[in-house]
């Protein structure tokens, strides 16, 4: 019943914050300078006359007050129809589609590559903690950190394909080994950039948990050091571990979007960009949506998760606090 | 009635818990704090004690009940506006672990200073010299930091700091729970003379029994959340009414193996207890729950 | 009965940035089989440190200065880590202060108890889960509360929890550093009385370490008392407590409110303890101790006998010294 209810609060939250997101990017982007005419007719705008502008305008519902365009985008949008992109002409669901994948494919491939190394090299500096293996990585991780995404980007691009051919710099390809192919360089970018701060704080952490008092009467029992790191301290942070990484989601998103227009990558980054310059309203509420559902999707997992995983956050009905 | 200082009248105070639910600190407690008395309140952790004197000391804004200071309701927003200098200068209060509630980049003059420039008043060379020598402390102790300081030197600076606005009322939250044997004895004796010199009412949360017999002249016996039994200190030590009493003086160690080992303490569980009950007064002065 | 445990002129230092810092010097005992010792002393004197140096668990900035310490008349001094793991759960183990950080929070009771018993025994998982139940039951928990979580349990529980995990191994020696201190003053009997039965019952030596003289009245047979890095005086508790010979435990005794009238002014040691980066000459207490000979600043007093179990490092002792009469006597 308490699940139930939380839930509820849950998903009511979530639709609330929506709206308000919606209502912000709706504004924002009707009220910015700029003219999403030039965007759907081209040049041609130039030579329009007033005449004819009122009535492109009209054509695509622009000579209303904002909060009724507001009210017929919300509208559409509850049905599930968000309208035409001003520059592709079409539907931008259909637009949308083909990119996702090619971000998917990015985003979630760097962050499965972030789970999966960042708590190996985070449990190995800290058994070897303050000795050489661990000091080299916090330098090599803090050096990496320190370079901005798109430069990395580049630096990349230099090494391998212009030095030395090896990956192409632009582009997804096409077919299943040749899009793996285009996703490497823009894969070890987003992941290099995303990395280290993760082996950082599970480093932190496990630190933290290392120096608890448990630990010492663990070893007083007579475990193993590997044996308490494993069984004591890496449990106890997993379920932190794991929200953390489902905070690091949306920042992961972010980078990709950087990345992307580096790497010239066909995905939802450079789509963004682009809608949010020519003024294609529709694409870009859309891909705000998107994005901004992923982000508070993902925030929600994050507490979820740290609720479930951890006992202390959990009731029991016989307990005394 | 002139000589009372303060007037606890029915503080409540709960806890609201993190995943819903709440937890009862402070159920119905009254007292009065006379002038120049030094009253403890004791009880086991959890039983409230440091709740109601966050509550009394402003810091804590209990749920029900009033709170008398001089006759001005502590939180009344209108009277606390009017009487601002006298609620914060004359009441200070003094916590058991100085190291962490001692300012680290600020020196002992500036910290002893500290209740003065509340109200833009400064501290003159000669008083602050005299305050510190008060607490047992040399005059070359002002220009030092918080970090040189020993534990029991900090817990004499932090007695100095709410010393120098000459408070009415001195809260003393665990004073020497943080201490060593030897320390403590210092700081209590610390505690009595200035009391006996300057006058003023002090309210000391304890959980020792045997320190609150030597130092306070009545005692509060805290419970979870509820007081139950409020006596002059060697009346509850002579004769206790509350069975939680009883079990308590029970626990005071004795430190001589022979008889220490013969000791039975008295078993107490609160869940046996039925907790409606109201105060009587038993003997005069002397309160029970019953 | 046997010396189970023997410490050598063992000394113990830091190595900080300020200088190193003796925290304990040159200290001799020895802990017989099936008794309880409690090593009482302020803050920083280094009844911890020693504890610990003798389970190896000190941090890497210390470091054994000189010293041996025999167990059963093996010298495990230069034991290194895998050796000491034998050693640990089995012959040495250990209850600390607060109980809610020394159990994992994430773990039940249940597992962690079944963990200490699985690291010495490597036995089926049933006969563990026995043991396990049976260990709850010696230090008066229920077999139910095996499922519950650290945070579901009372100070006092969870105490007697880290308890049983302690006991899993069997161990011949317990180190119980101020098991009592983070409990309430109606708990702390419960767990004296609890120690005191499982000494007895299952013959397990103890070191308490406190700075509580009403916890080691109830609960030790022996008692050493520590300043400064030093043990200044031991012996049979009944001799510390009712016939002191050094002035420390004369001053220590003194001060306890317990004591004193409501009166007079509580008696207070003079002064602070000293530095222990660079230790005065001489003995340590002498700037407290307003019974000090001239002999006190200059030289170290050693151990003198004041009966075959009752030792006591002060110069009063010595034949020469002017005869004082002890300020305490509580009787």
């Amino acid at each position: 019943m308490r699940l139930l209810w939380s839930l509820c609060r849950k998903c009511l939250l979530f639709s609330a914050s929506l709206l308000i997101l919606s209502l912000a990017v709706f504004y924002a982007a009707r009220l910015a300078p700029g003219d999403p005419l030039a965007s759907y007719y081209g040049d041609r705008v130039e030579r329009m006359s007033a005449d004819e502008r009122a009535r492109a305008e009209e054509r695509l519902g622009l000579h209303e007050p904002i909060h009724t365009q507001y009210l017929r985008w919300l509208g559409g949008a509850l049905k599930g129809e968000f309208g035409i992109s001003f520059k592709y002409k079409t539907d931008v669901l259909d637009v949308i589609s083909g990119r996702l994948v090619n971000t998917l494919l990015l985003g979630g491939g760097s962050l499965l590559l972030i789970f999966l190394l960042a708590l190996p090299l985070g449990v190995f500096c800290v058994r070897f903690e303050d000795r050489w293996p661990d000091r080299l990585l916090c330098r090599l991780g803090a050096a990496v950190s320190c370079v901005p995404e798109f430069w990395l980007s580049l630096a990349l691009i230099l090494l391998f394909s212009v030095t030395l051919r090896l990956f192409p710099s632009s582009g997804a390809g096409q077919g299943t080994l040749d899009r793996l192919w285009h996703l490497v360089l823009p894969l070890s970018a987003v992941t290099a950039g995303h990395l280290w701060y993760a082996v950082f704080l599970v480093r932190g952490r496990l630190l933290e948990e290392v120096r608890m008092e448990y630990v010492l009467l663990a070893k007083s029992k007579g475990l193993s050091k590997a044996c308490i790191l494993f069984r004591h301290c890496l449990r106890n942070i997993l379920p932190s571990y794991l929200s953390l990484m489902a905070v690091f989601a949306p920042h992961i998103l972010g980078g990709t979007y950087v990345v992307e227009m580096v790497f010239s990558y066909p995905g939802l980054g450079a789509l963004s960009y682009e809608s949010a310059r020519y003024r294609d309203y529709n694409l870009l509420m859309l891909l705000c949506i998107l994005t901004g559902g992923a982000v508070m999707l993902f925030g929600m997992l994050a507490q979820v998760l740290g609720e479930l995983l951890d006992p202390r956050l959990k009731r029991e009905g016989d307990s005394h606090g | 009635m002139t000589d009372v200082l303060l007037d606890v009248r029915g503080l409540s105070k709960s806890y609201r818990l993190p995943g819903g639910g709440s937890v009862e600190a402070l159920r119905d407690v009254s007292f009065q704090l006379r002038r120049g008395e030094i009253l403890g309140l004791v009880g086991e952790s959890g039983s409230g004690k440091s709740s109601a004197l966050r509550c009394i000391m402003g810091l804590l804004r209990p749920d029900e009940g009033t709170i008398l200071y001089q006759g001005v309701n502590v939180w009344d927003s209108r009277q606390k506006r009017r009487n601002r200098e006298l609620l914060q200068s004359s009441r200070q209060i003094v916590f058991q672990d100085s190291a962490s509630c001692l300012n680290p980049r600020m020196n002992v003059a500036q910290l002893i200073a500290e209740p003065l420039a509340v109200h833009r008043k400064k501290l003159p060379y000669q008083q602050a010299v005299s305050l510190l020598s008060a607490v047992g402390l040399d005059a070359a102790c002002l220009k030092r930091f918080p970090g040189e300081l020993s534990g029991g030197q900090r817990q004499r600076v932090a007695i100095a700091r709410a010393l120098s606005a000459k408070p009415a009322l001195l809260a003393a939250d665990e004073p020497i729970a943080a201490l060593d044997v030897s320390i403590q004895a210092q700081i209590l004796n610390l505690f009595r003379r200035l009391q006996h010199d300057r006058g003023f009412s002090i309210l000391f949360v304890a959980h020792d029994l045997a320190v609150v017999r030597w130092l306070c002249h009545r005692t509060a016996v805290l419970c979870r959340g509820r007081l139950v039994e409020l006596a002059p200190t060697e009346a509850l030590f002579r004769a206790p009414g509350h069975p939680y009493t009883k079990a308590l003086l029970s626990a005071i160690p004795i430190p001589d193996p022979r008889r220490e080992r013969a000791r039975m303490p008295i078993s107490f569980d609160p869940e046996d207890f039925q907790w409606d009950g109201t105060l009587r007064e038993a003997e005069p002065e002397h309160f029970v729950l019953c | 009965m046997g010396n189970l445990l023997e410490i050598r002129n063992l000394s113990v230092s830091f190595d900080t940035p300020e200088g190193e810092i003796q925290a304990v010097r040159n200290v001799s005992f020895a802990l017989r089989e099936g008794e309880i010792l409690a090593i009482v002393g302020e803050s920083g004197c280094g009844k911890s440190v020693l504890c610990k140096s003798i389970l190896k668990l000190l941090p890497d900035i210390a470091r054994i200065k000189q010293g041996q310490i025999l167990l059963e008349n093996t010298d495990i001094t230069q034991y290194r880590d895998a050796d000491m793991r034998r050693l640990r759960g089995r012959v040495f183990s250990m209850v600390l202060q607060d109980p809610m950080t020394a159990l994992n929070p994430a773990m039940t009771i249940g597992a962690q108890i079944e963990e200490a018993v699985g690291v010495h025994q490597k036995t089926t998982r049933n006969a563990r889960r026995d043991r396990m139940r049976e260990l709850l039951t010696l230090v008066g928990l229920r077999e139910t509360d095996a499922g519950r979580f650290p945070h579901h349990l009372s100070g006092g529980q969870r105490q007697r929890a880290v308890l049983a995990a302690a006991l899993a191994g069997n161990p011949k020696i317990l180190f119980a550093d101020e098991p009592t201190t983070a409990l309430d003053v109606t708990i702390q009997a419960q767990i004296l009385d609890l120690l005191r039965d499982i000494q007895r019952k299952l013959h397990t030596a103890m070191i308490l370490v406190s700075h509580d003289l009403g916890v080691v009245a109830r609960a030790a047979d022996r008692v050493a008392v520590m300043y400064a890095g030093k043990i200044v005086e031991i012996g049979a508790a009944e001799d510390i407590f009712c016939d002191p010979r050094h002035p420390y435990t004369w001053g220590l005794l003194q001060s306890l409110p317990a004591f004193a009238s409501p009166d007079s002014p509580l008696y207070a040691i003079p002064g602070m303890p000293p530095s222990l980066i660079d230790p005065p000459p001489g003995d340590a207490f002498a700037c407290r101790n307003p019974y000090a000979l001239e002999i006190d600043y200059r030289e170290e007093p050693p151990m003198f006998a004041v009966s075959p179990d009752h030792f006591a490092a002060t110069w009063l002792l010595d034949p020469r010294a002017p005869s004082v009469t002890p300020p305490f006597c509580h009787d």
